[in-house]
C-alpha cells in the first residue's frame, strides 16, 4: 500500500502529576491537581466485582451498587444522589467483572460534601438497609435488565459468550447483571454480609482529581475517612490462567433479530501485560475500524457483512477476552459469512500483521487513550484502576510508552499463542423463522 | 463520632470558553477555542444544510454523501485515504441534523496538520464512488431494519412521526426512509455534493490547546482555497405539530414496553426557554425527580424515566421516555399523567434552586474537553445561536423562579394536546390504553 511515513517521530507522553497517599485503615489515596476548571472528581474503585460472587449469589456485586444509594445512617434513601446532583454533580456507579466503582464530579466547594457521602455509606450502610429497600432496588435491576439484555435484538449474545468461553463455576463464568432467581433469594442478611466482606477501606482506592491541591485532597479524605476502621482482608478471587479453549466449543440460537450474526471468543492474557497489549493491537488491526482487515474483506470487497468488529476486553483475574463478530448483509448466508471471518483470523494468526498495521493501531490507540484522559472524571476512574488492579498509578502516564513498545514480534508471539484456529468458541445467531439452509 | 454534614461553599465564577472569530478568504466563518492543557484538538466543518434541501424522493442523500466522503478522495482514492488517516491517528466522523451536517475531525494536537489536510480533502474533493454509494445505501437500509426492531429506537422514531405534522421533513428519520434512501444513487449523491456543499454559510470551529499553532495560516492554507460557483443556499424551514396521536406498535411477547408521551415544543431562541429547562429538570431530569421519585424509586417499575425536551432550530418537542415492565406500563401510563399536572402542585423553590445548581454546576464538566466544547458550538451554530449563548442562558436559568417555571412548563406540557407512544405486547396492552383515556389508541404491527 502506498502509504508514506508518518511526519511523526518522536513517542507520544502524557504527565499528569499523581500523588499517592495511604490512610492508617488502608485507604489509598491518590490525587491529581488540575486547575483548568472549577471542578473536582471523586471516584471510589471497591476492589469487588462479579468475579467474587459465588455461586448461587450472582448479580449481588451488581445489587449492592444499587442498595448503596439506598440511604445509611446519616443520609435518607435516594438523597445521596439527590444532594450530590443539587451540588451541581454528576454522579453514578457502575459494576463490571473486576470492580465496583461509585463517582461524582461537581463544582469544587461541593468536594467535602462528597466525601462526607461517601464515607457515611461505607462506615453505616447496613444501619439503613430495609427489605422495603432491598425488594424496591431489586425490582429496578429486574427492569434494568429486561432493558438493557433481554428486550434489545441480540441482548443475550454476551452471556452465551462468557459461558461459552469460561467454565460456569469460574469468577469470569457467569454475567454481571447475574441470575434473576439468584437475586430474588437474597436476604438483608445476604446483603449485610456481602457488605462487610468487601466493603472496607483497605479494599478501596479514592482518586480525587481536579481542583483541589494534594495537601487538600489527603487531609479532606483523612478528615472523612480516618476514623472508619480496617477491616479483614477479603477473600482474593481465583486468579489463575486458563489455558486456551478445546474442543471447539460451540453455541446457536434464534430470536427476532433482523439478521444473523457470527461470533468467536478466545481466552487472553491479563490486562496489564506486553501479551495482552499485543493481542489487543492484533484485535484491532483485525477488527477496528474501516481500514480493519474485516471491514475491507467482509464489508468493502465481498459485501457479505453489514457490521464487523474485533476487540479484547480486558480482566485482571489470570484470563482476559477476546471477540470477533459479523453481521450478514442481506441474502448471504451465515455458513459463508463464518468461513470468511475465520479465514480472516486465521490469516492474522499466520500472517501477522504489518509494520503499518500496527503503527496504525497504536496510533489510534494514542487518539482514544488522550480523549479518556481529556476528562477529570475519567481520568480520576483510570487512576483508580491502576492503583486497583496494578498496583501503580502512575502506569497511567506510561501507558503510551507501554503501548509504543510492543514490536511486530510481540504481536504475532501472541497472535499464534493465543488466537489459533482451534482455540476458539463460536456462538451462530440467527434470525428466527429463516431456513437453516445455506444461501 | 459523625461529623455534621458539610456545608457547600459557593462555585467559583465559570463561563464557556472565549471564541476567537475570523474569516477565511473564501468567506467560511473560523471560530477557534483555546482550551489549555487539552492535547486532542476537535474541528467541526458546519454546513447549514437543513434537511428539506434533500430532494423528497431521494431524502437520506445527505447521509450517504456525508458517509462517502472518508472512503476515498479524488487524490486518495478506494481505502487509502481512511488508511492515511487513521495512520496520522485521526478519526473522522459525520454528524446529520434537521438543520445542518458537521464534519467531525479529532486528532492528537502533535499530529494536527497533516490530518487537517486530509479533513479539507474529504469535505472538498471526495471520490463519491459509485460502490461506496451503494455499499452506504445497503448498510443504511440493513441499519433502518436494526432500528425497527430495537423498541427504544422504533418509540423515537415513531414519537417523531406522531408529533411533527405530516409531510414534514421532522418527521421522518434524518438519514432517510427506506423508500427514498433505497433510491439514492451515485448521481444524486455527486449532484447532492456539488450543490451543497461550499464555502457559503459555513463554519469551521476547532477547540483544544492551539499553544504553538498558527491556525489562521493552517485553516487558510487547506480551506481557504475552496470555491463552489454551484453552491445553492436555503434557509431551514419552520416545523409545525400534527395533531395528537396514539399509537401502539406491537411487539408480541416483549418484555418490556417504550413509552413515549409528550408533544410539540419550543426552541433555545424561546423567551420560556431557561424556565422550561429548570422545570423539566424537577419533573424529570433529576434522579429524584417527580417522575423518577414515584414511578422507579418507589414502585420499581422502570430502570430510569425521563421528561426530554429536543429542541429543534425553530419548535421541538418534549416526551416523557422510559422503557417498562408489560404488566404495570399501563399503570405507568397513568400515574405520569397525574405526576405531569402541576396545576395543584407547582414547581417550589427547593426544587428551582436544585435544578440550578444542577445544570450551572454540570457545565464546567461538560465543557472541559475539547470534544465537548466543538459540539456545543456546532450545535449552536446550526441552532442559529450566537457563540455567547451558553453563558446567557446560565444567566438566564437564575433568574428563574417557581412561578416562571411552573407557568411555561403549563403553556408548553398539555396533555390533551399530547401524543401517546408506546412499544410493546399489544394483546396485553391495547386495551387497557384504550380504556385509560386512549379511545382512539391504532395499533400497527412491527
Amino acid at each position: 500500500m502506498p502509504v508514506p511515513a508518518s511526519s511523526i517521530t518522536t513517542s507520544p507522553i502524557t504527565a499528569y502529576p499523581i500523588h499517592r497517599h495511604k490512610l492508617n485503615n488502608g485507604l489509598e489515596v491518590i490525587a491529581s491537581p488540575d486547575h483548568g476548571a472549577p471542578s473536582v472528581a471523586v471516584n471510589l474503585w471497591y476492589n469487588v466485582g462479579s468475579r467474587h460472587e459465588q455461586p448461587g449469589r450472582t448479580g449481588f456485586a451488581h445489587l449492592f451498587e444499587h442498595v448503596m444509594f439506598q440511604g445509611s445512617a446519616n443520609v435518607a434513601s435516594g438523597q445521596h444522589i439527590g444532594l450530590l446532583q443539587a451540588a451541581g454533580a454528576s454522579v453514578n456507579a457502575t459494576t463490571w467483572f473486576d470492580r465496583t466503582n461509585y463517582f461524582e464530579t461537581l463544582p469544587t466547594g461541593g468536594l467535602e460534601l462528597a466525601l462526607w457521602l461517601e464515607a457515611d455509606r461505607l462506615g453505616s450502610l447496613p444501619e439503613a438497609l430495609t427489605i422495603e429497600n432491598l425488594d424496591n432496588q431489586r425490582e429496578v435491576v429486574k427492569e434494568e435488565k429486561r432493558q438493557r439484555y433481554d428486550n434489545v435484538p441480540y441482548g443475550d449474545a454476551m452471556r452465551r459468550l462468557i459461558e461459552l468461553t469460561f467454565p460456569t463455576d469460574h469468577p469470569y463464568g457467569h454475567t454481571v447483571i447475574g441470575s434473576m432467581a439468584d437475586l430474588d433469594a437474597a436476604t438483608v442478611d445476604d446483603v449485610k454480609a456481602f457488605f462487610a466482606t468487601y466493603y472496607q477501606p483497605n479494599n478501596a482506592v479514592l482518586s480525587i482529581v481536579g481542583d483541589c491541591s494534594p495537601e487538600t485532597a489527603f487531609a479532606t479524605a483523612e478528615r472523612y475517612f480516618g476514623a472508619l476502621p480496617a477491616g479483614p482482608e477479603p477473600p482474593a478471587a481465583d486468579a489463575d490462567p486458563l489455558p486456551p479453549l478445546t474442543g471447539l466449543p460451540a453455541d446457536e440460537t434464534s430470536a427476532d433479530v433482523p439478521a444473523d450474526a457470527v461470533y468467536f471468543t478466545w481466552r487472553l492474557p491479563p490486562t496489564g501485560t506486553r501479551e495482552f497489549d499485543a493481542i489487543d493491537l492484533g484485535l484491532t488491526v483485525l477488527g477496528q475500524g474501516q481500514t480493519s482487515r474485516l471491514y475491507r474483506r467482509l464489508v468493502r470487497n465481498d459485501e457479505l457483512a453489514e457490521s464487523v468488529s474485533a476487540a479484547s476486553m480486558g480482566l485482571i483475574g489470570g484470563t482476559s477476552f477476546g471477540l470477533a463478530y459479523a453481521r450478514v448483509r442481506d441474502g448471504v448466508g451465515l455458513e459463508r459469512l463464518h468461513d470468511a471471518v475465520l479465514t480472516e483470523v486465521d490469516r492474522l494468526v499466520a500472517e501477522s500483521v504489518s509494520e503499518v498495521e500496527l503503527r496504525r493501531a497504536k496510533a489510534q490507540f494514542e487518539r482514544h487513550w488522550l480523549h479518556e484522559l481529556a476528562r477529570i472524571d475519567s481520568r480520576a476512574d483510570a487512576l483508580g484502576e491502576f492503583t486497583t488492579l496494578h498496583k501503580d498509578p502512575a502506569r497511567m502516564n506510561a501507558r503510551l510508552g507501554e503501548i509504543d513498545a510492543v514490536t511486530l514480534d510481540d504481536v504475532s508471539t501472541a497472535l499464534r499463542d493465543r488466537l489459533a484456529t482451534t482455540y476458539r468458541s463460536t456462538l451462530r445467531y440467527r434470525r428466527a423463522g429463516r431456513d437453516i439452509g445455506e444461501g | 463520632m459523625t461529623l455534621p454534614r458539610p456545608e457547600i461553599a459557593p462555585p467559583r465564577p465559570w463561563h464557556f470558553p472565549r471564541v476567537a472569530r475570523g474569516q477565511l478568504s473564501n468567506g467560511t466563518a473560523l471560530h477557534s477555542y483555546h482550551l489549555p492543557g487539552q492535547q486532542i484538538i476537535v474541528a467541526h466543518l458546519v454546513l447549514e444544510v437543513p434537511l428539506s434541501a434533500e430532494p423528497r424522493s431521494r431524502e437520506g442523500v445527505a447521509t450517504i454523501t456525508g458517509r462517502c466522503l472518508d472512503e476515498g478522495t479524488r487524490q486518495h482514492g478506494g481505502v487509502e485515504f481512511a488508511e492515511l488517516l487513521e495512520t496520522e491517528g485521526a478519526g473522522f466522523g459525520i454528524d446529520v441534523g434537521l438543520s445542518g451536517l458537521q464534519a467531525v475531525l479529532d486528532v492528537p494536537a502533535r499530529r494536527l496538520d497533516r490530518a487537517f489536510e486530509l479533513f479539507a480533502e474529504a469535505v472538498i474533493a471526495p471520490a463519491l464512488a459509485a460502490e461506496d454509494v451503494d455499499r452506504g445505501v445497503q448498510l443504511r437500509l440493513a441499519e433502518i431494519e436494526q432500528g425497527r426492531v430495537n423498541s427504544a429506537s422504533r418509540a423515537g422514531t415513531e414519537f417523531r412521526r406522531a408529533v411533527y405534522a405530516p409531510g414534514s421533513r421532522a418527521a421522518r428519520r434524518s438519514g432517510g426512509e427506506p423508500d427514498t434512501v433505497g433510491e439514492v444513487t451515485a448521481a444524486d449523491v455527486a449532484a447532492f455534493h456539488t450543490e451543497r456543499f461550499g464555502p457559503a454559510r459555513t463554519t469551521l470551529i476547532v477547540a483544544g490547546d492551539l499553544t504553538g499553532v498558527d491556525l489562521d495560516s493552517l485553516t487558510e492554507r487547506v480551506f481557504g482555497g475552496w470555491r463552489n460557483d454551484d453552491q445553492q443556499v436555503c434557509d431551514p424551514r419552520p416545523v409545525r405539530p400534527a395533531a395528537p396521536a396514539a399509537v401502539l406498535i406491537d411487539r408480541p411477547g416483549a418484555v418490556q414496553a417504550d413509552l413515549r408521551l409528550g408533544g410539540f415544543g419550543v426552541d433555545r431562541n424561546d423567551p420560556r426557554w431557561a424556565d422550561l429547562t429548570v422545570a423539566g429538570y424537577a419533573m424529570g431530569g433529576a434522579f429524584l425527580s417527580r417522575l423518577n421519585k414515584v414511578l422507579r424509586e418507589e414502585r420499581g417499575y422502570t430502570y430510569g424515566v425521563r421528561l426530554v425536551f429536543n429542541p429543534l432550530r425553530s419548535g421541538g418537542s418534549y416526551a416523557v421516555q422510559g422503557s417498562f415492565r408489560t404488566d404495570v406500563l399501563v399503570e405507568a401510563v397513568s400515574q405520569a399523567r397525574l405526576l405531569l399536572e402541576v396545576a395543584d402542585h407547582p414547581f417550589d423553590a427547593d426544587e428551582v434552586n436544585d435544578a440550578v445548581s444542577y445544570l450551572t454546576g454540570v457545565s464546567p464538566l461538560r465543557f472541559a474537553t475539547a470534544a465537548g466544547v466543538a459540539a456545543q458550538a456546532g450545535s449552536q451554530v446550526l441552532a442559529g445561536l450566537r457563540p455567547d449563548y451558553l453563558d446567557q442562558s446560565l444567566a438566564a436559568l437564575r433568574e428563574v423562579t417557581p412561578a416562571s417555571a411552573t407557568q411555561a412548563y403549563q403553556s408548553v406540557v398539555a396533555l390533551d394536546a399530547a401524543s401517546l407512544v408506546v412499544v410493546g405486547d399489544a394483546d396485553v396492552l391495547a386495551e387497557p390504553l384504550r380504556a385509560l383515556g386512549y379511545p382512539d389508541l391504532v395499533v400497527v404491527e412491527n
